[in-house]
């Protein structure tokens, strides 16, 4: 760009109006938070798709890789903002969101994990018990937990959230389009079991997260080797 | 009775610069340097002149040994701007 070229008013504004919308548009991220979760999720959701459909056990909760991930994602978090080239405005309230988000997915989770065993013990200081019956006496009766209801739904809408709200902040298409297909998982899992519910958990995960993440990287690659040249 | 133009903001690459830090909260001097299709030599030349202006905040630093310049638009920096847009418009609008 030269220095002091001669410049009208309305070419003065048409700069100033296409470098906002530069600024604007320049999502920057190196996609390995989304590649991670993407991945991690779609491999659990899967893996819990295929052991309550085919009876199997793999001799630990899959669900902890979710656990494991949060290591790596503060490294990369970490590094992400030292290496960032630019600091926008809506970062902190899209960072705020996620935390939100990453909040919420552990209070589901610990509800999950607490809730039925918690009410189990309430109902039986109330002097009462919810009993399994085997309607042809196939078995015996069995006390059981109440049961919450299938929280696999409520996870997939809460994927949708901060998805959302990344990819209309940013105006990065992939994660809205991904967001908006997953409005649409949500109102099918209503209708499915659980186990097609983890199977729609899977596909959500791929859609949100593990391809937008890959769109996020190519970006950064080509940048990278852009401003290298 | 126009205003004049602010001489400072009114040369292609130093409008580019700010117009393009007015959106962000702060960027890298590459960062400015791919958005405005410019040269190194040039670019510190303009933000130099932008910073004795007082319209940006420079922060020159070491990130794993490598010099790291950043650049912020300032209180002063926003108003100049927008004084300035204020002033394309009324010319624009005798223009028109």
């Amino acid at each position: 760009m030269p220095e002091e070229k001669e410049f009208s008013e309305q070419e003065s504004l048409q700069l100033i109006a296409s470098m906002i919308k530069k600024a604007k548009g320049s999502y920057h991220d190196t996609g390995i938070g989304s590649l991670l979760w993407g991945t991690v999720i779609s491999v659990a959701s899967f893996v819990s798709y295929l052991r309550l459909e085919y009876q199997f056990d793999i001799g630990f909760d899959i669900w902890l890789l979710a656990l494991v991930a949060i290591v790596p994602q503060i490294f990369i978090s970490i590094r992400e903002k030292k290496n960032a080239q630019v600091k926008q405005y809506d970062d902190d309230v899209v960072n705020a969101v996620w935390l939100v988000f990453g909040l919420t997915i552990f209070g589901l989770s610990f509800y999950q994990l607490i809730v039925p065993g918690v009410t189990g013990k309430i109902i039986h200081e109330e002097g009462w018990d919810l009993i399994k019956h085997y309607n042809d006496g196939s078995k015996p009766d069995k006390v059981i937990n109440p049961f919450t209801p299938s929280l696999n739904s409520i996870y997939i809408l809460v994927y949708a959230i901060p998805t959302m709200v990344t990819g209309l902040v940013k105006k990065f298409k992939p994660m809205t389009i991904g967001a908006g297909i997953t409005y649409l998982f949500f109102i099918a899992s209503c209708y499915t079991n659980s186990s097609n519910d983890m199977l729609l958990g899977g596909f959500t995960a791929i859609v949100c997260w593990f391809i937008p993440g890959i769109i996020l990287r190519r970006k950064y690659i080509a940048q990278r080797k852009a401003s290298n040249v | 009775m126009f205003k004049e133009l602010d001489p400072i903001l009114h040369s292609q690459l130093r409008l580019a610069v700010m117009s393009l830090l007015i959106g962000v909260k702060e960027a890298d001097f590459t960062f400015i340097r791919e958005k405005t299709n410019s040269t190194a030599g040039n670019l510190s030349v303009q933000v130099q002149k932008l910073k004795d202006a007082g319209y940006i905040d420079v922060v020159k630093q070491f990130k794993d040994n490598y010099p790291q310049t950043t650049c912020k638009v300032t209180p002063e920096g926003i108003l100049a701007f927008e004084n300035y847009v204020k002033a394309l418009q009324e010319y624009l609008k005798v223009g028109n």
